[in-house]
């Protein structure tokens, strides 16, 4: 489908408007440095605006983007940057914003320090899974999607993945590991669709 | 470290120059339209058939946006002899478009058959899994399309040429220990073979472990707990006995289930069937709350409340949150309202039972 530029500029601003913060969460939530993070977003929401017309609508936007910042972090992690057809990198603002305002602590985090020490303990896979779950607050489908597994591989892999974090928290479990709740308040109800 | 924050904790970081100034240097890039462009990142590995119960209309919209991007190499791997050569299962390779895996020491995980969108089998051993998937082939070149960009997201790569069960197929990997096979078109389906948790020796040789199969062939390997078509009408129906027997009710008047199912994993099997009969008696509920008919709305909130004793949604809860969903709308009409898009989370159509 062909976007006049008007419409593409208009649905992208759209776009970057509702994801942006879930985008840089997803980033920084996964980096060690915060300029890190904003490496990831720029890349991501310029693969974002590069292939807008194949980006999905609705409610699977958001699994789509996470899968698209998710090979982006990877190619970070390798040491490559995305950059535009004249090089230039993008986002520079945000780098040094990102330096200097994210703090070193805070209250408000998806989960304890404990928590996420444990997760560490786990296989790569096994926190993947738990980490989307219990940090992006997606449920096994969204999860598939972002990984581009089958529902039918990701439900049971979460389902261990859980089981083993609870038995290293132990009794602390409990109150852990339920996802977040507050990412994706408009996760529409047909995403329990069979899900499993 | 950097503590992990909440979305909401990161919308209030001081970041609105940053933020606003990353746009305008995004949109003042070459918004490219050129399909080239158009496929400078991978889209996601998608297209899964289960998506379409999922969101059946985001996904309609998704296959026909990638169904129009024209195909910009023509057949790769056609003018070259495979690299690698699989050989099928020990005696023969069988003969159908579906597959299954003959290793020992490998269970089923999960099954899946649709005669619109295909099917799949998915085995596990441990931390491995093998997923096998077959495609109407007409989806065929889509997925090629996006399989190229596995390896490098910028620059797409034909994968190995290799050959599976008798056919011409291309290989990429994922990483080191999780490979996929799309093997060519061959009597109306073409089928993918991915394994996960494992080497690149370890999925050669499961390669060689395949078997082709038809339908009542893939049925008979599957473990005692999946369902045979042949199975299928008596175990819907005691699904069904479950149900009413627990509701002492069977459907609103005038309205007639369908329980035609295709599934033969019970836990499908089970949201199939249960969901259908959810829909009928929210279905009621709406339409009586809506004409004003007390006694047929607290019949149908009754029947529904139920829905805990419901012996095939205790079964299935252990495995997956389908059974949640219905118990949380049974609430909502205890609750006196009607579940916001229970349709589509139930699967209904048109708030009448799926088939």
């Amino acid at each position: 489908m062909a976007l006049s530029l008007d419409e593409r500029e208009r649905e992208f601003r759209a776009l970057y408007a509702a994801h942006f913060d879930a985008v840089l969460g997803f980033a920084l939530r996964r980096v060690d440095r915060p300029e890190d993070a904003g490496d990831v977003t720029a890349d991501t929401f310029l693969v974002a605006w590069r292939r807008l017309t194949h980006a999905p609508h609705g409610p699977e936007l958001r699994p789509w983007l996470y899968g698209v910042a998710r090979r982006v972090l990877a190619n970070h992690r390798r040491g490559e940057r995305r950059r535009t057809a004249l090089g230039q990198k993008l986002g520079e603002r945000l780098r040094r914003e990102l330096s200097a305002r994210v703090p070193d602590t805070s209250d408000d985090v998806v989960q304890r320090a404990d928590v996420t020490a444990a997760m560490r303990r786990l296989s790569a896979r096994d926190q993947e899974v738990l980490e989307l779950h219990l940090w992006e607050g997606l449920e096994s489908r969204e999860i598939a999607e972002v990984l581009g597994l089958t529902t039918a591989v990701v439900r049971p892999r979460l389902s261990r993945a859980r089981s083993r974090l609870r038995e290293l928290l132990g009794d602390e479990s409990c109150n852990v590991l339920a996802p977040p709740g507050h990412h994706l308040s408009d996760r529409p109800t047909e995403l329990t669709r069979k899900e499993r | 470290m950097i503590p992990k924050l909440t979305d909401d904790a990161i919308s209030r970081l001081p970041l609105e120059a940053g933020r606003a100034e990353l746009l305008e240097e995004i949109m003042s890039t070459v918004a490219p339209d050129r399909h080239h462009d158009d496929l400078a990142e991978p889209g996601p590995v998608r297209g899964h058939r289960r998506t379409r119960w999922l969101v059946p209309l985001a996904v309609a919209a998704a296959v026909a946006g990638v169904a129009s991007a024209p195909l910009w190499w023509g057949g790769p791997g056609q003018d070259r002899a495979p690299e690698v050569s699989y050989q099928s299962a020990p005696d023969s390779p069988g003969t159908g478009y579906r597959a299954v895996l003959t290793a020992p020491g490998w269970t089923v995980a999960a099954v899946e058959e649709d005669s619109k969108y295909g099917g799949e089998v998915d085995y596990e051993k441990g931390d491995q899994q093998l997923q096998i998937t077959w495609y109407p082939d007409k989806t065929y070149q889509d997925y090629l399309l996006d399989r190229s960009y596995i390896e490098d997201p910028d620059h797409p790569t034909d994968g190995v040429p290799v050959q599976v069960l008798g056919l011409a197929g291309h290989r990429w990997a994922y990483t080191a220990d999780d490979h996929t096979v799309m093997r060519e078109p061959d009597q109306g389906h073409w089928m993918e073979i991915r394994g996960t948790g494992m080497d690149l020796d370890a999925y050669t040789a499961l390669l060689g472990r395949l078997r082709l199969v038809s339908l009542p062939e893939l049925e008979s390997s599957l473990p005692g707990r999946f369902v045979s078509k042949a199975e299928r009408p008596e175990a819907v129906q005691k699904i069904l006995d479950g149900i009413e027997g627990a509701t002492d009710a069977t459907v609103p008047a005038g309205t007639t289930l369908d329980t035609r199912s295709e599934e033969s994993d019970p836990y499908q099997l089970g949201a199939d069937i249960a969901g259908q009969y959810a829909c009928a008696w929210i279905a009621e509920y709406a339409d009586a709350q809506a004409a004003g008919d007390q006694g047929r709305a607290d019949e149908a909130a009754r029947v529904m409340g139920t829905s805990r004793q419901w012996p095939v949604l205790r079964q299935m809860n252990p495995d997956g949150d389908y059974p949640e969903v219905v118990w949380d709308y049974a609430d909502d009409l205890a609750d006196g309202q009607v579940p916001d898009g229970y349709e589509d989370g139930l699967g209904c159509t048109s708030g009448t039972p799926s088939g």
